[in-house]
């Protein structure tokens, strides 16, 4: 069954879900952090944007007679795992290291499913490359707020 | 995986729309049923005559002022339509997933093309300008003035309860008409909701109107002497003997989309595993109830000889097998589902006759969809797995007549000729498509075929909003086609006016 793949629908709840719940990780960095709440903040705004500008190319973008249903072929949702759960005491090193790990797995998932719907109408592909290149941002901001003493 | 929240809850009584209110119905109800669950998802009145003839006549009152009002005023209104239809674009689509059967994506993806014909209407006031010439005779010039018809009936079918009574609405209203819809019975709550957001975007009372119902709607609408045109998407028999010939009696306009058994033709230098996905969709796709569903899969041995065409041919029919074996089956509310069920029992028992009548024709079953696995543990009621014969024809059954369901007749065509003799033996005229990389053999079956959407390397030729929905021979009665300007032609009169000044 997995030849033909992950629908269309599957793969942008997945991404709401995922942008939804970084947001919430942002959050309770930009409460626990305050030093660097602004940053985290920012990323949390992100989300919400990144969200509503897939949902919003999917609808806008998505009629009966694309091969929609089945465009995601051999994708398989499980393989991505993003963490985002944030333990109780976490020190700011080690959160930002689970930040970017966040990021990396996020920014994986959005360049795969760019390259997998490139034979789609061309802002679907557009979309999720441009949420990819904003989490990827992100990494370099955290890395750089990492190393700073 | 879970399923996507339900909008409908419990059993809601639908009412009629009546000049500008909802209004209960004298008739009988029936029961909307949620074809994957079986629940009793809503109740819906079979209106009688008088509750039809009572909306022709609040649609006759609001006609003079409507016509009236300013095409930008008019347009403003769907312009605030569109926006709620944007607004509640889950819900509406979910709401058809409920009621017919279709998977999630799409549902959405009618939703989409129903909204799409909201902002061609927007046009109008361009598209609904008329032309003019000077000096055609001696200080004599003329022009053509557009105007607006009356009031028009739409009949919508159960297979796209939302898209197909939106080929005409959008444009009826834009031009300045009056429209009297009949939701298919099946699946009628996503049009109440078309009427709940035009009267929330500011359409004037009587100027929509939407009577739930049967064939007592449809005879009475037929019937009635102030309705001046009918729109229908149903099947051949109802459109041609009942629809045409009734408009055709009692001088009404008319558009009826009808039935069809669409060819899809596959060349020898195609990349099979690029087109597969298409393939699926084309002939799976709505589960097979669709008007452009690809129904015979045409393998064509053009260039070939006898022992290459064979070997082609099973090339075909093993990746058309083994993809269409792997489409999960299962409640279009869950996300990973690939195909729903058909819209009710009834229909299933329909499919399964012809399944019945392709075996004993002597067609293969390849693929036997009557064995049913689903994602889910559903009733089987509605169910079925998509099924696909080999070795068959185009001049058994089911090769030739239309079976609304998830079944693929593959067979073969020596070369493009002899495919094309096959499709115009066919009294239907609706689609056919081609995959090839040769723009030649594309352009030879563009050019041949008697059929009004014609697909080149694509499964489903279904036009957007700005060109008409295409139909030929026994899949299209009328004249002027749904869609774009063909239906603003068919909204409206041309008036000549011949001037001189002395």
């Amino acid at each position: 069954m997995e030849e033909l793949g992950a629908t269309a629908s599957a793969v942008i709840s997945f991404s709401e879900k995922l942008e939804e719940s970084s947001s919430r990780f942002y959050e309770k960095l930009a409460a626990t952090y305050p030093a660097h709440k602004d940053l985290f903040d920012s990323f949390a705004r992100d989300g919400r944007k990144n969200r509503t500008l897939l949902v919003r190319t999917y609808q806008e973008t998505v009629t009966d007679a694309l091969e929609t249903g089945y465009s995601f072929k051999g994708l398989e949702l499980r393989s991505f795992v993003p963490d985002e759960q944030l333990q109780e005491g976490t020190g700011l090193k080690s959160a930002l290291e689970s930040a970017v790990a966040l990021e990396k797995e996020a920014a994986r998932f959005y360049t795969d499913i760019s390259e997998r719907s490139k034979t789609l109408l061309s802002t679907i592909p557009a979309a999720f490359k441009k949420v990819a290149e904003n989490r990827r941002g992100r990494i370099q901001r955290l890395e750089a707020l990492s190393s700073t003493p | 995986m879970a399923l996507l929240e339900e909008p409908i809850k419990g059993a809601p009584t639908l009412r009629n729309y009546i000049d500008g209110e909802l209004v209960e119905s004298r008739g009988e109800l029936v029961d909307v049923v949620n074809p994957a669950t079986t629940k009793v998802i809503g109740r819906v009145p079979v209106s009688t005559k008088e509750e039809l003839d009572s909306a022709v006549s609040a649609a006759l009152e609001a006609f003079p002022e409507w016509r009236r009002t300013p095409p930008l005023a008019r347009v403003r209104c769907l312009f605030r339509l569109k926006e709620l239809m944007e607004e509640h674009f889950e819900e509406i689509s979910r709401i058809q997933t409920m009621e017919h059967g279709k998977t999630i994506d799409e549902s959405r993806g009618e939703t989409r093309r129903g909204i799409e014909n909201v902002e061609v209407a927007t046009g109008i006031p361009s598209l609904m300008m008329g032309y003019n010439l000077e000096d055609v005779s001696a200080e004599i010039d003329e022009y053509v003035i557009n105007q607006p018809v009356g009031v028009f009936g739409v009949i919508g079918p159960f297979n796209f309860p939302w898209m197909v009574p939106l080929w005409f609405i959008p444009y009826a209203l834009a031009t300045g008409n009056c429209v009297v819809v009949k939701p298919s019975s099946e699946d009628p709550t996503c049009q109440a909701k078309v009427a709940e957001l035009a009267e929330e975007a500011g359409v004037p009372p009587g100027v929509l109107n939407v009577v739930h119902g049967g064939r007592a709607v449809t005879n009475a609408m037929l019937e009635h002497k102030g309705i001046r045109g009918i729109c229908f998407v149903g099947s051949t028999p109802v459109g041609r003997d009942v629809i045409y010939r009734k408009c055709g009696e009692t001088g009404k306009r008319v558009i009826a989309g009808a039935g069809a058994k669409n060819a899809v033709l596959i060349m020898p230098d195609v990349n099979l595993a690029k087109v597969m996905p298409a393939l699926m969709t084309s002939f799976f796709g709505n589960t097979g109830q669709r008007c452009l569903a690809g129904s015979n899969l045409v393998v064509v041995g053009e260039g070939l000889s006898e022992s290459e065409h064979d070997a082609f041919y099973r090339k075909v029919v093993d990746a058309f097998v083994a993809a269409a074996s792997k489409i999960r089956v299962g409640y279009g509310l869950d996300e990973s589902v690939q195909m729903g069920p058909l819209r009710d029992r009834k229909k299933k028992e329909n499919v399964i006759r012809y399944i019945e009548k392709g075996v004993e024709e002597g067609a293969k079953l390849a693929l036997d969809g009557r064995n049913i696995k689903l994602v889910g543990d559903w009733p089987h009621d509605s169910f079925l797995n998509p099924t696909v014969f080999v070795d068959g024809s185009p001049d058994i059954t089911i090769g030739k007549e239309e079976i609304f369901g998830p079944v693929a007749n593959i067979y073969k065509a020596k070369d493009l000729d002899e495919a094309i003799d096959q499709i115009e033996r066919n009294p239907f005229g609706n689609a056919a498509s081609i995959f090839t990389n040769n723009g030649k053999w594309a352009r030879e079956l563009q050019y041949r075929v008697t059929a009004g959407n014609i697909g080149i390397n694509v499964g489903l030729p279904a036009p957007v909003a700005m060109f008409p929905f295409g139909g030929m021979k026994d899949s299209f009665f009328g004249v002027l086609h749904p869609q774009g300007r063909e239906a603003i032609r068919f909204f409206t009169e041309s008036k000549v006016v011949i001037q001189r000044w002395m």
